[in-house]
């Protein structure tokens, strides 16, 4: 787990700098369009980044929630809760983020 | 242990056998003693008024079983300042000459024992070893956070002991050695800074996760393990592994946060942080080797 | 320790100040991080407008023209001043969690532990100018242009 939010943690300093020099200083956040994401969507390469992306950053936001509550000394019940509450939001947002993506590259309609 | 402690002792004894000895000789052992007292105050004064200089030390006061000291406060004390006094120094004049119930722990007043680990304006220091010339006025020393008071400036260090023994901080070979067991002059330098830790408790008091999780094993315990981890002349595998397991759960290695907090503390100037850090890197590879 | 003796005021007197740097780099971090996680999921949630944009559901904008649900929402959020403000604070937050990040990355690594302060100062620095260079960028076409 700790190795793994590590690596994740790379993963994301470099994708995360990608996107937003794409979305901000490339395209200007103001100007985006549903054209616009349609197309960048549909290349495969660009569609998979985006999609290791949102995977990458739930595991490492929810693992770093987790963490943060286990620190402050969480055990017993409440602890299995919160784990089962973080471990569903994160599923549940994965599984939207890929449905909206599927829309996005035009593979869902 | 404070030296407190027998004086406290001695008087639950006379309250608890007044027959012992004659109403007169008490009085009479009671007024020497005020005399004693007020002569060491008087002449704490004249002291003061011939010193050049005088330090004014705020000082946390808290016993639960004395009624106007269950609620904690400070205590003003003023003392002589000579040349190189240490924070510890003063607060045993301010006991010997002001107020005879003040109680702390120390002992071999040279950094080696460990007992007198103090929080002295705002950070876990080894009060033997801090000079008052360094501390900015007025010098408010407290007992170590995150630990509960038994009385004044001392702290309950049973958890903090609880935890060094958790990582069984002792060789464990089966085999009796048959000739001497030597240490390469590498391994000795690898381990040297983790055998200088005095069990002084400063670098739990500090740490932030400690304090909120009370089964993490805490960077005192840590820098223990390491110390036998990394020791060349325990090398047998299942002994590794075995150090290792205790090491890696959830209330082992990877609750610290490298904060950093533990090493700036450390009197001995132990690299806890870094220590920490390379058992989780042990850890690690030990996992990945299984997989 | 989390059942120890409540010593009051005199317990937490003056204590944040007395925080070192490396205390602080792991509040800050904590809080970007929080903020991040919060702003993972709206930005799902306001990207998932493109699904029934994408099945042709059409609103007519402020200007009286019809637009997709996904590129009106964008424009509509973008265009207001709070949101703007926000981005570059979650530029901040964003850069800060980066930078600070890579130095915990290092720390792990057993890279430059003898300077951790200075590098949380350094990962504090940048992120402020990173965050002043981009603002013309985050406000670009915001007053009606």
């Amino acid at each position: 787990m700790w190795l793994l939010q590590r690596v994740t943690a790379a993963f994301l300093v470099v994708v995360l700098a990608f996107h937003f020099f794409l979305l901000h200083f490339y395209h200007h956040a103001f100007e985006i369009t549903l054209m616009g994401t349609q197309t960048r969507m549909q290349d495969v390469g660009y569609f998979a980044t985006m999609w290791l992306f949102l995977v990458t950053a739930t595991f490492h936001g929810v693992n770093g929630v987790y963490n943060a509550l286990v620190n402050q000394g969480i055990s017993g019940t409440p602890k299995t809760a919160v784990k089962a509450i973080l471990g569903l939001a994160g599923l549940l947002l994965v599984a939207q983020g890929t449905r909206v993506a599927l829309y996005m590259n035009g593979f869902l309609a | 242990m404070s030296t407190q402690v027998p004086e406290t002792e001695t008087e639950a004894e006379t309250e608890a056998e007044p027959a012992g000895e004659s109403h007169q000789e008490r009085r009479m052992a009671d007024k020497a003693a005020r005399r004693e007292y007020r002569e060491s105050e008087k002449k704490a004064e004249a002291e003061l008024r011939a010193a050049e200089e005088s330090v004014h030390l705020k000082v946390f006061r808290y016993d639960p079983e004395v009624e106007d000291k269950q609620e904690p406060r400070f205590d003003d004390f003023y003392v002589p300042y000579t040349k190189g006094m240490t924070v510890l120094d003063a607060l045993m004049y301010a006991r010997d000459h002001y107020d005879s119930s003040l109680t702390f722990r120390h002992s071999c007043r040279q950094a080696v024992c460990g007992s007198d680990a103090m929080f002295v304006n705002g950070r876990q220091r080894l009060c033997c070893k801090t000079q008052l010339s360094e501390m900015a006025e007025p010098v408010r020393i407290e007992p170590l956070p995150h630990q509960d008071v038994v009385k004044d400036l001392v702290v309950d260090m049973e958890h903090f002991y609880d935890q060094m023994h958790a990582v069984e901080p002792y060789f464990q070979s089966e085999d009796v050695p048959t000739e001497e067991q030597r240490q390469s002059r590498e391994n000795r330098e690898k381990i040297k800074m983790s055998t200088r830790c005095i069990w002084c408790g400063a670098c739990m008091s500090s740490c932030n996760i400690a304090a909120g999780d009370n089964e993490y094993l805490g960077p005192a315990a840590i820098n223990k393990a390491y110390r036998f981890y990394m020791d060349e002349r325990e090398d047998e595998e299942e002994l590794k592994e075995h150090r290792l397991r205790i090491l890696e759960q959830e209330h082992g290695v990877w609750r610290c946060q490298t904060q950093f907090s533990c090493t700036e503390v450390c009197p001995k100037d132990i690299p806890l942080t870094e220590h920490i850090q390379e058992l989780k890197r042990e850890a690690v590879k030990n996992n990945l080797k299984f997989w | 320790m989390s059942q120890s003796y409540n010593r009051g005021l005199v317990e937490d007197f003056g204590r944040w100040k007395e925080f070192s740097a490396g205390m602080w780099a792991w509040i800050f971090h904590k809080f970007t991080g929080w903020v991040l996680v919060g702003y993972l999921f709206t930005h799902i949630a306001v990207l998932s407008t493109a699904i029934p944009a994408q099945q042709g559901e059409m609103v007519t904008n402020s200007a009286g023209e019809q637009v997709d649900v996904y590129t009106n929402t964008l424009t509509l959020l973008e265009s207001t001043f709070v949101v703007r403000l926000l981005e570059v604070g979650l530029l901040a937050v964003a850069v800060f969690h980066i930078l600070n990040g890579i130095r915990l990355l290092l720390v792990d690594l057993g890279i430059g532990l003898e300077s951790q302060d200075k590098t949380f100062y350094a990962s504090l620095v940048l992120t402020g100018a990173i965050v002043i260079a981009s603002v013309p960028t985050f406000m670009a076409g915001i007053g009606g242009a």
